[in-house]
């Protein structure tokens, strides 16, 4: 295990054990960027407006490299904070990134992470939103994204714990041949709330869109999705889909979906749909025929039901360590260890 | 191995079996016939453990325990196995991870150590061929995008798995074609031993053409009407259950 001795005042928790020993970590500790303004093979990193938050330029092709970005909260009087992270890849620029957020400890943390996407023709970006931090945390996320013509995203939201959770996103298209996905996962117990806001604005023909969200509701938790497509008049040949999906596992817990679509082109490929349910009765009875407890058979359930969302991560490494975080979030076993993602299991 | 007495069952108000008798010792195979809505998957159901049904009467024990006082899971582990007539579908769970978490929770019944990744994928080959099932399911979602007869097969690929002391095998045959009915067939006629029973429940003889009863039972109405050697499914089958009704 690789372990990161540079940074004395981020404690010993993040002996992070993400897979792959070639991912290389950024650190943002209170908004702040703990690194010189540096360039490395086209990749130039810096702080970003009122030296908080960082910049993110990326010239020439380097998706087949993982960059994390490990942002802490640990002040011990703690403010609200604000700060913008950018990401700006140039035309045909490809990389991919893991934004992992953190408290350290259980002080109420506020924290507003707005984040800009910009991509130029043909560019690529994986960019993965790791969401753990305690019952006490307020998290807000604002994330615009602009494609360029030919250009890729897919965007991940993993909401594992906060105490409120506010994801809003939205990718604007308003150059041809775009592909935007994104996938979202939020798991809420206790008395979470969790929100996503999605906005998907296909302003230029050609474009390819899909959204999957899917979440999992135990005790008092609030979970609350907002999907908005609009396909504008002249942006033809669209296609875009939204699914979201909950699971409720319990009669105290409560999800409001509104899935929306607003179409002004005629010639458009486009469908959304939302469900909430429990268990399948009929599936537990069947898994706990063959020996497997109630408990286990849950579990399986649960892990099945969020399978398609975890697929769509690319890199093997991370999509198994991923699983097996979710796995212990469901568990119930992220209370104990609350502090960190990277450190737990 | 399984002794049934008067057991009565009902769902909501409705009575479904009403007083079965029924004695199963190891090494025997017995057929359940019987019209529709006599009651034979109920009976199935009510023993794996499903909890939509209500036992009204009667008891059941099972290798010297109270059937009823154990848990879907528990008669599973103690080598219970049901075959279901409607297998379901699970998206997202594949084979090899649910017959992992099977495999290992009844090791850990009968306090073995889990197996390894090698030796449980080694195992799951050998049971897959036994079964003449495409490697290529283990990756797949439980039954999903199955066809009937993959179901099936599917089925007994499980019970191939777990090795049960007893099986109930609910109308596996319905809708198979002969190739999978001749696999469904070999599977069972493979797997039996002298310390095993297995029961199949079917409405046609021609499954027991394949698999031979010792002990035919004709069910109707929640009654075992009729209890004889194999020549009763002959008789089943050339005269039909009518016969049999009005006999009473």
């Amino acid at each position: 295990m690789k372990e990161y001795t540079y940074m004395p005042e981020v404690r010993r928790v993040f002996r992070c054990t993400v897979p792959d020993e070639n991912i290389r970590q950024v650190f943002l500790v209170d908004g702040i960027l703990q690194e010189e303004e540096n360039e490395k093979n086209g990749i130039t990193l810096k702080r970003g407006p009122e030296e908080k938050g960082l910049y993110m330029r990326v010239q020439g092709d380097h998706f087949a490299e993982t960059i994390q970005i490990i942002s802490v909260r640990s002040e011990d009087l703690p403010r609200p904070l604000e700060f913008t992270n950018e990401w700006e890849l140039d035309p045909g620029a490809g990389i991919q990134i893991i934004v992992c957020d953190h408290t350290l400890n259980e002080h109420l943390y506020r924290t507003s992470r707005f984040s800009k996407i910009s991509l130029g023709e043909n560019a690529r970006l994986d960019i993965l939103f790791m969401q753990n931090e305690h019952i006490r945390s307020r998290y807000w996320l604002d994330l615009i994204a602009n494609l360029g013509q030919g250009a890729q995203l897919d965007c991940h939201v993993l909401s594992l714990y906060g105490g409120i959770i506010n994801n809003k996103l939205r990718a604007v298209m308003n150059h041809p041949g775009a592909v935007c996905r994104m996938d979202g996962l939020y798991l809420a117990d206790g008395e979470q709330h969790i929100q996503y806001d999605i906005a998907v604005d296909h302003n230029a023909p050609d474009c390819y869109s899909r959204q999957l969200f899917k979440g999992i509701l135990d005790n008092h938790s609030r979970g609350s999705f907002n999907g908005a497509i609009k396909v504008a008049q002249g942006a033809q040949k669209t296609e875009a889909y939204q699914a979201n999906h909950n699971l409720l596992l319990n009669n105290e817990a409560k999800v409001t979906t509104k899935p929306q679509l607003e179409i002004y082109a005629d010639d458009v490929k486009c469908s959304h749909g939302a469900s909430i349910g429990r268990l399948d009765e009929m599936g537990l009875f069947y898994l706990r025929s063959r020996g497997i407890s109630l408990d286990q058979a849950k579990m399986l359930q649960q892990l099945a039901f969020v399978e398609d969302v975890l697929a769509g991560i690319r890199t093997q490494a991370i999509r198994e360590r991923l699983e097996k975080m979710v796995e212990s979030r469901l568990r119930g076993e992220f209370k104990k260890c609350s502090n960190c993602t990277m450190h737990c299991c | 191995m399984l002794s049934i007495k008067d057991l009565c069952v009902s769902i909501g108000e409705k009575e479904i079996l009403r007083g079965i008798n029924l004695e199963i010792k190891p090494g025997e195979t017995h057929a359940i016939m019987g019209p529709n809505g006599s009651g034979k998957s109920t009976l199935a159901s009510v023993l794996a453990g499903r909890e939509t049904f209500t036992v009204t009467g009667g008891s059941a024990t099972f290798m010297g325990k109270e059937l009823f006082s154990l848990t879907p899971e528990e008669r599973a582990r103690m080598g219970f196995f049901l075959g279901f007539q409607y297998p379901v579908e699970i998206p997202g769970l594949t084979i090899v991870n649910f017959m992992k978490a099977a495999i290992n929770e009844q090791r850990k019944y009968k306090n073995l150590p889990a197996l390894t990744s090698g030796e449980f994928l080694k195992m799951m080959r050998e049971k897959m061929a036994f079964v003449e099932m495409d490697p290529s399911f283990v990756g797949r979602g439980v039954n999903v995008g199955f066809s009937g007869g993959e179901k099936k097969r599917n089925e007994i690929f499980q019970m191939a798995m777990l090795e049960p002391t007893l099986a109930i095998l609910d109308e596996t045959d319905s809708g198979l074609d002969v190739d999978a009915l001749r696999v469904v067939a070999q599977g069972v006629n493979k797997l039996k031993t002298k310390e095993n029973a297995f029961v199949v429940i079917t409405h046609y003889q021609r499954l027991l053409d394949y698999i031979v009863p010792d002990i035919v039972h004709v069910l109707y109405k929640g009654q075992i009407i009729k209890t004889a050697g194999k020549d009763l499914a002959v008789e089943v089958e050339t005269k039909g259950y009518d016969h049999l009704i009005n006999e009473q």
